[in-house]
Parts: structure tokens; sequence; C-alpha cells
């Protein structure tokens, strides 16, 4: 293995204590023990556990991130089979390594407000993604200005129910699921469910 | 953030046996409705007098660094009488939640009726829970943002509110105008896209503007079930009624 440098030691070490204790519970000794360094060397790194938390967190969503703009912008085709491409490659970062998003979602909340505002503005760099929907849908300049962070504020949910459940591992199944909440808000319930039969061959889970 | 199932799954219970608001809200064992919270609210006690700084700590530092210093100096009450009153800051967290929840409840049980066709109770319980979060924004940033993550029990709290919304707004889906396809996850989906947007507006400091999102609330929130064409109908007419109130 190579040797990493003491600042990723650092960020990997708040990630697994955080993760296993929760943010408050969590001390500075608990991350230089963990991260095998000096609590001189952690202090010359960072302000405080809350500072290394969130300098974790901000390298954890920018990988996730790239990856889906990534996924979105290679793929061709109309908007909504884009917007799959994407959704799908987010679940599969979530489903691989989900401790991040799980931190993204529970303790980014017991953070502060700092961090609370840090998850906001991460989501929302996903905008692009949802906001061609608008292009896309036929009314579209006829939306509620906030469609765009709604519609992310719905997958979002989605996701955290899982993760919240303890089912990170089986986030990729959810994928009809968030196609709909994607593209229900720009072309409504009717026009979504046929498309994610179409792109997806699949269903969600119906109503019996 | 937006749980709507607990950890035991009994989520489902309530939208499928109870048929009364009143008993949506027994059943979650929420404290019953009150609608005699005063605004702006006036602590009448000691221990109102605690909770509101117990708020106030939250939406300044967050919940895990509010010290007990932080409520008793604003409560003005000595740290004897926090520990007479509370156990320790979680005790008082909680009993702060449930007094939100409480005042919640009054405002929905206030504005429903069972007669009332299902886009006009959306509107309504929307309109009711932007005003008392827009009254209250150390409350609603409490509630919304520390609760979901603050441990089982607040936690526990926040989700037993959320799932009488979720009940309420469940009840589309038993007469939908389009019913094709839609899957079970779309109510869930249309409660968290609005929570998001709501919870965006409080940490933005906004919290007292909450009320001009009742469109976009009332779209998202009834689009799964009615279809677009419908959905923006009642969300232009929400936007209406917000200009003629100016």
């Amino acid at each position: 293995m190579i040797a990493r440098s003491q600042r990723e030691r650092a960020l990997a070490a708040a990630i697994a204590v955080v993760g296993e204790k929760g943010f408050a519970a969590t001390t500075v000794a608990d991350l230089t023990r963990e991260a095998g360094i000096s609590r001189t060397t952690f202090y010359e790194m960072f302000d405080d556990k809350e500072a290394c938390f969130l300098a974790a967190y901000d390298d954890a969503v920018d990988r996730l991130v790239r990856a889906v703009s990534a996924a979105y912008d290679a793929a061709e085709g109309p908007w909504p089979e884009r917007a799959r491409a994407g959704l799908a490659a987010m679940l599969a970062a979530l489903a691989a390594d989900p401790e991040p998003a799980r931190m993204a979602l529970v303790d980014v909340g017991a953070a502060g407000p700092a961090a609370q505002r840090r998850y906001r503005a991460a989501v929302q760099r996903l905008t692009p993604l949802f906001d061609e929907g608008r292009d896309f849908a036929p009314g579209g300049r006829d939306l509620p200005a906030n469609t765009s962070r709604m519609a992310i504020g719905g997958v979002a949910g989605l996701i955290a129910d899982e993760l919240l459940e303890g089912r990170a591992k089986e986030l990729p199944k959810l994928l009809p699921d968030v196609l709909f909440a994607t593209l229900t808000p720009y072309i409504g319930p009717q026009a979504a469910a046929e498309e994610v039969a179409r792109i997806s061959g699949a269903t969600p889970e119906m109503e019996a | 953030m937006s749980p709507t199932a607990s950890p035991n799954g009994n989520g489902i219970r309530s939208q499928r046996s109870a048929d009364d608001l009143g008993g949506l809200i027994a059943q979650e064992r929420l404290p019953s409705g009150r609608a005699d919270l005063p605004e702006p609210l006036i602590p009448k006690s000691q221990r109102e007098r605690i909770l509101m700084a117990m708020a106030d700590s939250c939406a300044t530092k967050g919940y895990g660094a509010t010290t007990i210093g932080d409520i008793v100096e604003p409560a003005g009450v000595s740290r004897a009488t926090f520990y007479e009153l509370f156990r320790d800051k979680e005790d008082c967290f909680h009993a702060a939640m449930e007094l939100s929840l409480a005042d919640a409840m009054g405002r929905i049980v206030a504005v429903y009726s069972p007669d009332k066709p299902w886009a006009a109770t959306v509107r309504d319980v929307a309109a009711a829970f932007l005003d008392l979060l827009a009254s209250r924004p150390a409350f609603a940033r409490m509630a919304l943002v520390e609760a979901p993550a603050s441990g089982d029990r607040g936690y526990e709290l926040y989700a037993s509110g959320k799932r009488v919304l979720q009940a309420l707004l469940d009840r589309g889906r038993d007469d939908p105008m389009e019913e094709q396809g839609i899957p079970t996850s779309a109510g869930r989906a249309a409660l968290a896209a609005a929570e998001s947007l709501i919870v965006g507006q409080i940490l933005a400091g906004n919290a007292e503007r909450l009320r001009e999102l009742l469109p976009d609330v009332v779209y998202i929130t009834t689009v799964p079930y009615l279809g677009q064409d419908e959905a923006l109908r009642q969300s232009r007419e929400a936007e209406k009624a917000l200009r003629a109130e100016g």
C-alpha cells in the first residue's frame, strides 16, 4: 500500500470515526489515534475537528459530483436518458462507498450550521443535470421557480431513506424511483412513468 | 435529510388504518395539537423560556455545540432551575421538539376537515405549516435541521411529525387523476422535495419569507397524483391567493 500523506490519513480517520461514533462524540484525540498522527500535526493542518470533518466531507462530495457529472456529460440522447446515466452513476458510487454519503446525510446535520450550508451547496452542484429538464419539457418555462431545487431534494430524500434503513448496497435498485422523481416535476407523472418504463426496461415498484 | 419510515418500519401503519387526522396524530403518540400558543411566542414560564433559548442556541451554533450555559443565560434562569426541570441537555431538546410538534399539529388540525377535497387540504396544510415555520424561525430550524440528526429520540420525534404529513399527502393516491405507473415512492419523494426547499430557505436565513414558497410546495406535492396540468393550476391559484393577500 502506498504511504498516504498525513492529511489523507486524517481525512480518512474523520470519515471512519465520525461514521462510528457520530460527530458530537468524536474527539480530536480519536482522530489523531486513528490517523496515527500527533496532536501538533493535526492542529497544523486543521483548526478543530469540524474543519477536519468538513475537509473530509468536501473531498468525498467532490469525487461524487465529478463522477455523476462525467456520466451525465458522456451519455448520449435526450435529457431523460442522460439524467438516467447520471443518476445510475450516483447510485453506483454511493453503493460502493456509502460511508461519506451517510456522513453527508446524517452527520452534516449534527456538525453545525457551517456543515449544513455546505451540504446544501454540494447537492445543488447537481443542478445542471436537473435544469435541462426545463428545456426538455414542453411547458418548461411555466414551471415553478424552484422546480430544480425541489427535484434534487426529492432524489436526495429517497437516497437518504435507503441509507438510513441500512440498504446502501441496494441503492442501484432505486434507479427507476429516482428517475421518476427526477422526471415528474418537469414532464408530469404519466410521461415520467412512460419514460422510466421505456428507458429502464424496468418499472418502479407499483402500488398494489 | 428526509427519512420517512422509522427503522422499525411503522411508517406504513399510519396511512392505512387511520381515517381521520386526530387518529393519525394519536397513532404517532404525538402530543395533541395546541392551538393556544401565542404569536410571537411569549414565554409564560421558566420552562418555556428555557425551551425557546434551546431553540435559539440550536439556530445559532447547532445542537451539538450547545451548552447548558448557552441556555440558562438567555433564559434568565439558574442552572439549579434548569436541572429541576430537565434531566440534561438532551431531555430539554426533546421537550422543545415536543412543543414544536404540538404547535405544528395544532395548526394542521385547525385547517383540516375530512370533507375538504384533497388538493385543498394539501394547500391549506402547506400554508399553515409555512406560516408556522416563518413565525418561529429558531424552532423551525431546530425541528427540521437539528432534530433529524440528533439521535434516536430526536429523530423519532421528527419522523413521527413527518409521517402525519406523509399520510395526509399519500391520500392523494386514493383518488388519482392519473394512475398508471406511479411508484409507491412518489409521495415520499414529493414530501422530501418540499422539505428540502423549505430547509434551504431556513438555512439561508430567509425563514420569514417561507410563505412565498407556497406555489412551489403546492406544485411539487400534488403533481404525482393530480398530473402536471392540474398541479400547475393549483399552484397558480395558490400564487394568486398570495398576491391578493399582499
